[in-house]
């Protein structure tokens, strides 16, 4: 998944029309209805093009070079994904509207790091102009913090990333680009890990999925071939949940 | 390799979608500037909470600018800016790269990293970060007009199941590294044991930085390690 779950204290940046609204002058309102329209429709407009320009991509480069993968070969590979992820693609903005509010919704989930970068921005400026939350001011408050943040998270990237990170790669000796592109993913995956179950605090449920870890990939993806090892996270993914639901504490979680 | 993952369309598409990202914030600053003085937030109230913003994102920025950098080996630099300027994350977009290397028989890195595979990986993350806006282009109208339906879920199903989903994603991506040789063991282990290092001191010290710092804090620490045993093996 992209974002963690948001953390317990939010900016409360809109609450769609409810908060300020019994206040309000009629000017405010419209002002507020002219605002909200603008940045829904642009919002949704930016978003759409960013989806089709990162979509075409990988289009590009399999239609402009020799590259020949089959349909199926991209269905399936997005089937893995999505078996993975799938869920968090509909939880994620659902879990996240009610702190964000409209407007930045589509400036969050186009450029990310909600919960590291976007969110502290915004609560940030809240404090700095002393909005109260839940108010207009707090709401534009927040979505000019995140504007703020959009313009340092590109230039970061465009400076440090693009240009820097391009030049430092071009001076690394083969072997250590070869190690990098080897062990990149254990290097990342063994801290995330971590970082996730320090996140959560649900000692049962990293045990679970730790131990149905174990079974897949160590004992049936050795016996099950590659069809099997293509989906074996996926079917981790299912069991851990159901297992962590049947086994889940009662008393602490009462349903 | 590099012809491929360097091709001008990918850096082309990358920019722009640069581009559309500092549009949205400069229609959104309009907006927000027009409808302001009514709604008692002025000018100066813009440029505070602007730059606020934008400085307290710098730190955030820079760690995540560390976990790119050492990206660009693997993905090469028009797709790593691409997926992570976008929603993506390192852990996501690695992650679904991975399991789109695996149901094409290849892997990340080594004799299995083929532009082939590569393709299919490119593909599978510009799909899945894709989805993401998709789900809030979809949702989001319907959450605006009260839609209490997507909130009447069983808080305490909502409590386990995507937190179960996501360990459970992790642990089994982490674990299949495990099979790969006693160099992925070791550097799986030494990430961990780094993020531990690092969560253990951000809470002794009260230092939040080092918990935004702590993967890519951990994911040098790893490679490094894993270049030295790699070398020795």
């Amino acid at each position: 998944m992209s974002e963690h779950t948001p953390e317990t204290s939010h900016p409360q940046a809109g609450r769609g029309s409810g908060a300020a609204g019994a206040t309000e002058t009629e000017a405010a309102r419209a002002a507020y209805a002219r605002y909200d329209r603008t940045t829904s429709r642009w919002g949704r407009a930016t978003m759409a093009v960013a989806l089709l320009v990162s979509v075409s991509a990988p289009l590009l480069l399999i239609l402009l070079t020799d590259l020949s993968p089959t349909a199926g070969q991209l269905l399936t590979a997005f089937l893995a994904v999505a078996a993975v992820f799938g869920m968090f693609w509909v939880v994620e903005p659902v879990t996240y509207y009610p702190v964000l509010g409209p407007a930045a919704m589509y400036q969050a989930f186009m450029i990310g790091n909600i919960a590291n970068k976007l969110l502290p921005s915004a609560i940030v400026a809240q404090a700095a102009i002393e909005a109260r939350p839940g108010t207009r001011r707090a709401e534009l408050a927040a979505v000019m913090a995140i504007c703020g943040a959009a313009v340092v998270h590109i230039v970061s990237l465009v400076l440090f990333v693009g240009i820097g990170g391009t030049w430092l790669v071009a001076q690394l000796p083969e072997s250590v680009v070869e190690v990098a592109q080897l062990y990149i993913f254990p290097a990342i995956i063994g801290a995330v890990v971590v970082q996730l179950a320090a996140y959560v605090k649900q000692v049962r449920v990293v045990v679970i999925a730790l131990a149905v870890a174990a079974v897949v990939q160590l004992l049936l993806v050795p016996r099950m071939g590659d069809l099997f090892a293509g989906f074996a996270t996926a079917i981790v993914v299912f069991a851990t949940m159901a297992l962590a639901w049947a086994l889940r504490d009662r008393r602490a979680h009462a349903a | 390799m590099s012809d491929y993952v360097n091709l001008v369309p990918l850096w082309i598409c990358a920019l722009v979608v640069f581009a559309v990202i500092l549009v949205q914030s400069a229609i959104y600053m309009r907006a927000a500037s027009q409808a302001g003085p009514e709604l008692g937030f002025t000018r100066r109230d813009l440029r505070r909470s602007f730059v606020s913003g934008g400085v307290a994102a710098i730190g955030p920025s820079l760690a995540v600018v560390i976990v790119a950098v050492a990206l660009l080996a693997l993905f090469g630099t028009p797709a790593v800016l691409l997926r992570i300027g976008l929603v993506g994350s390192a852990a996501t977009e690695t992650s679904s790269a991975e399991l789109a290397a695996t149901t094409v028989g290849g892997g990340l890195g080594g004799e299995g990293w083929t532009p082939e595979v590569f393709a299919v990986a490119f593909f599978a993350m510009a799909m899945s970060g894709g989805m993401w806006m998709v789900g809030t282009l979809l949702l989001t109208p319907a959450l605006k007009r009260g839609d209490t339906r997507l909130r009447q879920v069983n808080p305490a199903l909502m409590a386990i199941v995507p937190s179960a989903a996501l360990v459970g994603a992790f642990a089994s991506l982490g674990v299949a590294e495990l099979p790969k040789s006693g160099v992925h063991v070791l550097t799986v282990a030494v990430s961990a044991v780094t993020m531990t290092g690092c969560l253990l001191l951000a809470r002794a010290l009260h230092a939040a930085w080092l918990r935004e710092w702590g993967l890519g804090i951990s994911i040098i620490v790893g490679l490094v390690v894993a270049y030295v045993a790699h070398q020795a093996a």
